[in-house]
């Protein structure tokens, strides 16, 4: 027990370390730094929201049109990052192996981590921003809104121990990800909700633990004006699935990865 | 004390296997000063990463019961793109030290001055050296691993070595590699040769060397 707490102990400084060493050497130090990290999210959710507010009209279901891209979109963001982060950091970190209280787990950690903080950060400022101009609700219920950001954080993540790994195995990988990524938009959530398709088409995107992690978090932004469809136990059982295969293969590359 | 028990490593080459450590067994002791020979490609470098737990063993174990610095040289151990003050604030920061003594200390030891302020991957390997060493000394090894990064530094950074291993840390064990024959005979007191992936140990360094100079 006390030797699990001093690990812990070892981890969180590593990870801190890591992840300051991440910002600084991503961002640099000068003008706004790591604030950087969510113009992306925040660009793209504004600027998609309203392309499609001009296209469709403003409300779309009942909704706001530019409330629920944006709401879509910076998850997707999240998610797209990540995995592309991902790739190859094994070995583009490799030189920080040295230290043996770095495990390549931390690695995947602090890149997904730096990921999500900036779309938390990037969600919280576009949300305030378009509610001063009456574009975005006051979230309904904020618990829903926080466990469905989670649900679809924890699969992101999940994912991620796997590329992270399978990428230093095969450099297909690293050519694929992007065009799976982008077929897979329509079973991320982004751009609709469940209760808008037919029901044979429910059934099918039900599968998608992305899903049902954007329709608790729709339901928790927008309140009864949706109408969710989700069982947290997809996401919930896909991650411990996804992620018991991708610690096992975090596991296997290190024990024949080559440090220089 | 450090043991390595059984201790095997291959490599993968194409699709065959390369054994490059075939069963070493090996302790550290103490205020062990161990000289490691061996021709190039003998698996020094392999040796000291398994030990440092940089690389995992194929097989077999490494067992520390004392603390067991990184595996100085010139690869690994730090970010290129930092600078080496970043580098001495990331160390600090992973192995819970405080940052000013620290920089005091890398400030002196390495006489960098400015250039610390640079990028790592501008020094040259003799600056490496002088950074590694400072950073590993700051922070206090029961056991230090040194793969041939010794023998690249100028006097200056020799007698410094010598007085900061050898008259202040008399107690710490040192593991060096090393093809020179001259530190071999200045820093160890015992040596170990690699050789087609078997270890034999001498207890008299001149032994060692003499081994070593006929492989």
């Amino acid at each position: 027990m006390e030797k699990a707490l001093k690990a812990w102990k070892v981890q969180r400084r590593v990870i801190v370390a890591l992840m300051i060493r991440e910002l600084t050497t991503r961002f640099g130090r000068e003008n706004i730094g790591f604030l950087w990290v969510m113009a992306e999210p925040l660009l793209f959710a504004s600027l998609v929201g309203l392309l499609y507010s001009f296209m469709i009209g403003d409300q779309e279901h009942g909704v706001g049109v530019i409330a629920f891209i944006a709401s879509g979109y910076i998850p997707l963001t999240v998610m797209r990052n990540s995995f592309g982060r991902c790739v190859n950091i094994f070995v583009a970190n490799s030189a920080l192996l040295y230290h043996r209280q770095v495990l390549v787990l931390d690695f995947v950690i602090v890149r997904f981590m730096i990921e999500m903080i900036g779309g938390m950060m990037a969600f919280l400022l576009i949300g305030t921003i378009l509610a001063l101009f009456g574009l975005f609700p006051i979230p309904a219920h904020v618990g829903d809104l926080l466990a469905g950001w989670c649900l679809y954080m924890l699969f992101v993540f999940s994912v991620c121990l796997v590329i992270a790994p399978a990428s230093e195995l095969s450099e297909a990988l690293e050519k694929l990800l992007p065009v799976t990524v982008y077929v897979a938009i329509p079973l991320s959530g982004t751009f609709n909700m469940v209760s808008w398709l037919t029901p044979a088409a429910r059934d099918v995107v039900l599968w998608s633990p992305f899903v049902n992690g954007m329709e608790l978090m729709r339901y928790g932004l927008f309140g009864d004006a949706v109408r969710p469809y989700f069982n947290i136990w997809v996401p919930l059982g896909a991650s411990a699935g996804v992620a018991a295969v991708g610690l096992a293969l975090c596991r296997r590359v290190r024990r024949i990865m080559v440090v220089e | 004390m450090i043991s390595c028990i059984n201790l095997q490593k291959n490599y993968r080459v194409g699709h065959s296997q390369k054994r490059v450590l075939k069963g070493i067994n090996f302790t550290i002791a103490p205020g062990d000063r161990i000289g490691l020979l061996g021709r190039n490609g003998a698996g020094k470098s392999t040796l000291i990463k398994l030990i440092g737990g940089v690389e995992v063993p194929t097989a077999g174990k490494v067992r520390r019961e004392m603390s067991c610095s990184w595996p100085l040289g010139f690869h690994g151990g730090f970010q290129g793109s930092l600078t080496g003050y970043d580098n001495a604030r990331f160390i600090a920061r992973i192995y819970g030290r405080d940052y000013d003594s620290m920089r005091e200390f890398v400030e002196d030891f390495t006489e960098l001055g400015r250039q610390l302020r640079m990028p790592v991957k501008t020094y040259s390997s003799g600056m490496r050296a002088r950074l590694a060493f400072a950073l590993s000394l700051a922070i206090e090894f029961d056991c230090y691993l040194i793969d041939e990064v010794i023998m690249v530094g100028d006097k200056n950074f020799q007698d410094k070595c010598h007085a900061e291993l050898f008259e202040k840390r008399k107690d710490r064990a040192i593991l060096l590699a090393s093809h020179s024959p001259d530190s071999i005979r200045e820093f160890c007191n015992r040596a170990a040769v690699l050789q087609d992936g078997h270890m034999h140990e001498y207890a008299d360094v001149d032994e060692g060397l003499t081994i070593y100079e006929r492989l």
